[in-house]
């Protein structure tokens, strides 16, 4: 075989020409590999907020939380189910919530969003133990003060630990602390007193979900069946993770199938940028080819050193679009959630997986580019050798 | 180096009424006409001719590069006329070493790893190789610039390499396309001398093409062709 090092030194000859082809193909990486990244941030946040044992209860057809009413009575009743678990006080593990959202200017932009408001029973902690204060201290109960989800404090006017925003005209509510869940997406929303919110929207009475804690996991398709035999009470129940999950794939869809486009339409023009330097770097070592042909090395031992020679180009850029991908982990990138029409921040999580499909999909660019290359001198004449 | 040993038998190259014809553009063009010619196993031939006058080409046909468009071509006992593109490139890797008039090295690989070349079509092993490639070097006098880069040799020297790569493998026939068109008259005789050298004390059947008088002097046999066929 052709030794590797003859390929590696050749591109490291070709240096300038080397490092534009491989950042062209690096940039089909770097694309590649945040799209997943941050698809992958998606479903983590979004799978994050749900929880196999608790189930979501929402009005029958309605998708979201936001689009769903529930009355106060049929909260107890649900809340008395028997496969909901009990808290160490006797009191059934379940919280009935509002979910609404109101529109935020927001910094360090001329623009405004939308953000989630999460009406919250005073218990909403008990219910949410992987929900951690990290600065300030609990709203008290029944009052107009709330706390603000991490992922969100400091990125809208208002919401960082000691301001106050307005729910409504006049109703100034003032953030009393900072927390923090995991990085679920209940960190892109701010939490209120259920009762406050609920005024504030004139929902006096009227709740947008129930979740309850089960027994077991096992318990769901029990609970399901005796909320769905009440037909009366139009009320529909969902995992809570199958909840997210859906909303998670809404998003992916629609970045997957944004970012892929862009990647794949890059990639083309990468490979033929490797293609073309592929031409270059062969029609240049005409001579060379010939002579190993010449030598006796056989046609496919050419075709296998160029295609190897190729994927490394490919490997380099690689390398370099998957590092600098890593470098989005530092970008903080807020998308609206169509499930519930308001901004969660996510970030760009990237996993092994990942890494080493970015490095697959630049050898797989690297075998497309240069295979016609790589066929072209290995279709060379060894008389070549005798001629320049 | 082992030296082949076989005295005086059938000769080494033995063509029978060969013919090269090219087309271009459909018309073609006989490059070589009728061309009989018997090598002796080491001796040491040139081939001179004006240019165009299918002195390559003949080279060419006789290292296994190409194959004649009728006759027959006997060399080291095979037939080559009939031979795929693959059995003629392991006949040349087992059979031929070859000298180019432009030195052809690889300008990204080191003295010793150009001369290495060839035997990595070989099973020897990796320390192996080494070895017999720094012998080869030690055989033209560059054993001591073996890291050296093409481009940090001169032009005598790149061709020395060249040599050490030709006759790494231990090859029976060497050929030589005018091996010293490159160089100044000091280093073209040190050229010859080191082929030279390699006929007498290694017994290595060499055919050279050359335009130099003085380089085809040094030959014991002298071929002429003109116009496709030998006079
Ligand atoms: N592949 C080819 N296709 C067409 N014609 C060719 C081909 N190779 C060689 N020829 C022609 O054959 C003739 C002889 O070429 P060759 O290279 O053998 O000559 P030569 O004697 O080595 O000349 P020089 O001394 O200039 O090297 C030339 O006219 C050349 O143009
Ligand atoms: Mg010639």
């Amino acid at each position: 075989m052709i030794p590797v090092a003859y390929n590696l030194r050749n591109l490291a000859v070709r240096k300038t020409t080397t490092l534009a082809t491989a950042a062209g193909l690096g940039l089909v990486v770097f694309v590649f590999a945040s799209v997943l990244m941050l698809a992958n941030s998606i479903e983590r946040t979004l799978g994050r907020s749900g929880r196999p044992d608790v189930a979501i209860v929402l009005r029958k057809g309605s998708d979201a939380e936001l689009a769903s009413g529930i009355e106060a009575q049929q909260v107890s009743l649900i809340l008395g189910n028997a496969d909901v678990a009990k808290r160490p006080d006797g009191k059934p593990d379940g919280v009935g919530e509002i979910a609404a959202v109101i529109l935020l200017p927001k910094l360090g932009t001329d623009g405004e969003s939308n953000v989630q408001v999460r009406g919250v029973p005073d218990d909403v902690m008990a219910f949410r133990p992987s929900v951690t204060l990290v600065e300030g201290r609990p709203a008290q109960p029944g009052s107009d003060e709330v706390i603000v989800g991490k992922a969100i404090s400091g990125r809208f006017k208002g919401l960082t630990l000691g301001q106050s925003f307005e729910l409504r005209k006049n109703r100034p509510l003032k953030v009393v602390g900072i927390f923090a869940d995991g990085g679920s997406s209940f960190e892109s929303e701010v939490w209120g007193d259920v009762h406050s919110v609920g005024s504030a929207f004139g929902r006096q009475g009227s709740m947008s979900s129930v979740r309850v804690r089960l027994l077991s996991p096992a318990k769901f398709d029990g609970f399901k069946a005796s909320i769905d035999q009440n037909q009366q009470l139009g009320l529909e129940v969902l995992r809570e993770t199958d909840y997210y999950e859906k909303q998670s794939e809404g998003m992916n869809v629609f970045i997957g199938a944004l970012g892929i486009s862009i990647a794949f339409l890059f990639s083309v023009g990468a490979m033929i940028g490797a293609m073309i330097t592929m031409y270059g770097s062969i029609a240049n070592r005409q001579r060379e080819i010939g002579t190993l042909r010449a030598l006796g090395f056989s046609r496919f031992s050419i075709l296998l050193s160029f295609l190897l020679e190729s994927i490394c180009l490919a490997l380099i850029g690689g390398a370099i679009g998957a590092l600098a991908s890593l470098a989005m982990g530092m970008v903080r990138f807020s998308m609206v959630n169509f499930a519930s029409f308001s901004e969660v921040v996510f970030t760009f999580e990237p996993t092994p997986g990942i890494m080493l499909g970015s490095l697959a999909v630049a050898v797989v660019m690297g075998l497309f580019g240069g295979f016609l290359p790589a066929v072209q001198a290995a279709r060379m004449s060894p008389i070549k050798a005798m001629r320049g | 180096m082992g030296e082949g040993q076989r005295e005086g038998k059938k000769p080494i190259v033995e063509l029978d009424g060969v013919g090269k014809t090219y087309f271009r553009d459909k018309e073609p063009v006989v490059v070589l006409d009728n061309i009989s010619l018997d090598i002796e196993e080491g001796s040491y031939e040139a081939l001179m001719g004006p240019s165009g006058s299918g002195k390559s080409t003949l080279l060419n046909l006789i290292a296994g590069l190409d194959r004649p468009s009728r006759g027959s071509a006997r060399v080291a006992g095979q037939e080559l006329s009939g031979m795929s593109d693959s059995a003629l490139a392991t006949f040349r890797s087992r059979t031929m070493g070859f000298i180019f008039q432009a030195y052809n090295l690889m300008p990204v690989l080191t003295a010793v790893e150009n001369v290495e070349l060839p035997l990595l079509l070989t099973k020897l092993s990796r320390g192996e190789r080494k070895k017999r490639a720094q012998t080869a070097l030690r055989v033209v006098g560059l054993e001591e610039r073996m890291n050296h880069y093409p481009r940090q040799l001169s032009g005598g020297q790149e061709q020395r390499v060249a040599i050490a790569r030709a006759i790494v493998n231990d090859p029976r026939i060497i050929v030589a396309d005018e091996p010293t068109g490159d160089l100044d008259r000091k280093s073209a005789d040190e050229i010859l001398t080191l082929l030279e050298k390699l006929n007498k004390e290694f017994n290595k059947t060499i055919l050279m093409v050359t335009h130099d008088p003085q380089a085809a002097e040094r030959a014991t046999v002298i071929h002429r062709l003109d116009k496709g066929n030998l006079s």
